[in-house]
């Protein structure tokens, strides 16, 4: 697994060496500023109505976080990145979906995925993602794609039409080549799109107050989640999605290697946000670990919990990390999940969840007596919780009592 | 000649034949009053109304009834699932594995159980146990939950399901409809239905 990791790095490192060398040079330069745009021409004003109606449906949607301070956060985030000018022509939207993304319309639409806000360690991890997104918008690639996929779905429909007017084996065997070559460009356009985005993130970080070299370690901490996650679910190679001919992204370590070139070295000394990240973030921190815990992907969840733990141990990662432990219930896991439950309530008494954790833990384990204690800490604790009822079922003495 | 004929006419009777649907894949009308077994299993129900029983199954021992369509309002069986079995099929056994019923598997941790199938099987964000509180079900002691989620088509569908585990399977009956208007609507029937739900 390591050494296909390594594979790919190299190989990312391989080829993207001519491809550095040209962002090296454009890396400091940011393109001016061009104030409010505006749509122009028939295609770009009717993906930005489309764009309108799409966001309309967002605002009501329920899996909108409706929290003022978060959602301002992260545009402060952004803002901090890309500049105050720049950052004024979006709208931020934090969605309940733990998954690594965040994406970008036309519009200036900005999705925040509650997954990739969970991945983030600091204000320039995420300010780097951001910027990579505010980099499509700016450049304006949605439209250029929609152009470009046009283009070459337009050709090779006359190429099917001419082809069947003479159905030899050497004309069909010529459209094949065709099509191929139409969809590897199309790929190859949306990777040199990524690769441009990439490089405005980085400029963006470079002329910001925060540190840019944030940037190449969210994809290094990517690789290695995809890399656990494959690793626990036994799969013979991790799913990098990235080194096919089909890829729409630069592969994650290509990534990680020129973002990590492109940083400016003396941005390397600057504040990373971290604590004031975590700040925000720990109101929100315990529904996010939760989210991804039921997502039954025990080496992501478990590689999460420990880059967290990075910065330290919390109760709320030791209890996330019992119940993820808890919830995959071999009987090894169940004696771990024990000692999780019990080093959260070492860091705080009062969190009624870790005895219930360690209540149920213990009696699989069959451990009755401190089950039963646990449980019953956990009833005193929260005596109106939404499974009081069942619980109080499981503690013979508090029935008698 | 008179023998191709009709060794033709049988080959394109056998034809037609497995091209018509079913009697046994197709969506089937489960009358009021009358008690079947569900779920191809020993648990049956007596409906209280006319219901109608989806063709084809989410996996091994389920079966889905609805009124309207599933998107509406669905009934779920689950009928005996095994130690070591997820509720439903696996779509993709490697890359997406679904939470497994074991044998250390409590009953206040089944709402977790189908909080982890339906997070993984329909893709879906949120999920939220609302209330888990002991019932007799199929004449065993079972749990009697509640559920709120919001699913891939952005609509809430609110939940109700009971579950018990008789002698270390699982048996369980779910309803899951929108909770605007289509959840008050047919909740009653749903308990009916679960209320006549009994082991053979």
């Amino acid at each position: 697994m390591f050494r296909f990791a390594l594979a790919s790095i190299v190989t990312g490192l391989l080829s993207c060496a001519s491809a550095a060398g040209a962002l090296a040079q454009s890396a400091p330069i940011l393109p001016p500023y061009q104030g409010v745009y505006q749509p122009v021409g028939v295609d770009e004003i009717g993906i930005w109505q489309e764009d309108d109606e799409g966001e309309r449906r967002l605002a009501a949607s329920p899996l909108v976080i409706r929290d003022e301070r978060l959602t301002s956060y992260v545009k402060d985030v952004l803002c901090s990145a890309v500049g105050e000018d720049r950052c004024s022509a979006t709208r931020v939207y934090i969605m309940r979906e733990p998954t690594f993304n965040a994406t970008m319309s036309p519009n200036g639409t900005m999705r925040v995925f509650s997954g990739l806000l969970l991945r983030m360690r600091s204000e320039a991890e995420l300010a780097a993602i951001l910027g990579h997104e505010f980099g499509h918008f700016e450049s304006r690639h949605s439209l250029n794609i929609f152009k470009s996929q046009r283009r070459g779905t337009d050709l090779l429909a006359w190429g099917a039409l001419l082809a069947s007017m003479s159905p030899s084996y050497d004309v069909r065997r010529n459209y094949r080549n065709l099509e191929i070559s139409v969809y590897g460009n199309l790929f190859r356009y949306k990777r040199d799109q990524e690769r441009e985005a990439d490089t405005l993130g980085i400029v963006y970080l470079n002329n910001s107050n925060l540190r840019p070299q944030a940037a190449s370690e969210v994809w290094q901490n990517l690789m290695g989640e995809i890399e656990a996650s494959a690793n626990s679910r036994g799969l013979s190679r991790p799913r990098f999605n990235a080194v096919a001919f089909t890829a729409s992204h630069p592969p994650e370590g290509e990534r990680a290697a020129y973002l990590s070139q492109l940083a400016s070295p003396e941005g390397a000394s600057r504040d990373d946000g971290a604590a004031r990240y975590q700040e925000v973030l720990s109101t929100w921190l315990p529904m996010f670990l939760d989210d991804q815990i039921k997502l039954n992907d025990f080496g992501a969840s478990e590689y999460i919990i420990e880059s967290l733990a990075r910065n330290g141990w919390t109760a709320t990662l030791w209890f996330a990390r019992g119940e993820l432990y808890r919830t995959r219930g071999n009987q090894r896991d169940l004696v771990n999940a024990a000692q999780f439950y019990a080093n959260a309530i070492g860091m705080d008494a009062n969190l009624a969840e870790a005895y219930r954790g360690l209540g149920l833990s213990l009696l699989k384990t069959n451990n009755m007596t401190d089950g039963e204690a646990a449980l019953r800490r956990y009833l005193e604790l929260n005596p109106d919780a939404d499974d009081a009822m069942m619980i109080r079922l499981m503690v013979p003495t508090e029935n008698s009592q | 000649m008179t023998i191709r004929n009709l060794s033709m006419s049988a080959v394109s009777a056998i034809l037609v034949a497995s091209l018509l649907p079913s009697p046994a894949s197709a969506h089937g009308l489960r009358e009021m009053g009358e008690t079947v077994e569900v779920a191809d299993s020993n648990m049956a129900v007596t409906p209280s109304r006319d219901w109608n029983r989806l063709s084809g199954n989410i996996g091994r021992r389920t079966e889905t009834w609805t009124l309207d369509g599933g998107q509406l309002n669905d009934v779920t069986f689950y009928g005996g699932i095994e130690i070591g079995d997820p509720l439903v099929r696996e779509q993709n056994r490697r890359q997406e594995p679904l939470p497994k019923f074991t044998e250390t598997t409590l009953l206040i941790e089944i709402p977790e159980l189908l909080e982890g199938t339906y997070r993984t099987y329909k893709s879906i964000g949120t999920f939220e146990t609302l209330s888990a509180e002991p019932i007799r079900f199929l004449g065993h002691s079972g749990v009697l939950f509640t559920y709120e989620y919001t699913d891939v088509d952005e609509l809430t569908r609110k939940g109700e399901a009971r579950a018990s585990i008789i002698d270390g399977e699982l048996y369980m009956v779910t309803f899951d409809a929108p909770r605007l208007h289509y959840f008050e609507q047919v909740i009653g029937d749903f308990r009916a239905l679960a209320d006549s739900s009994r082991l053979e």
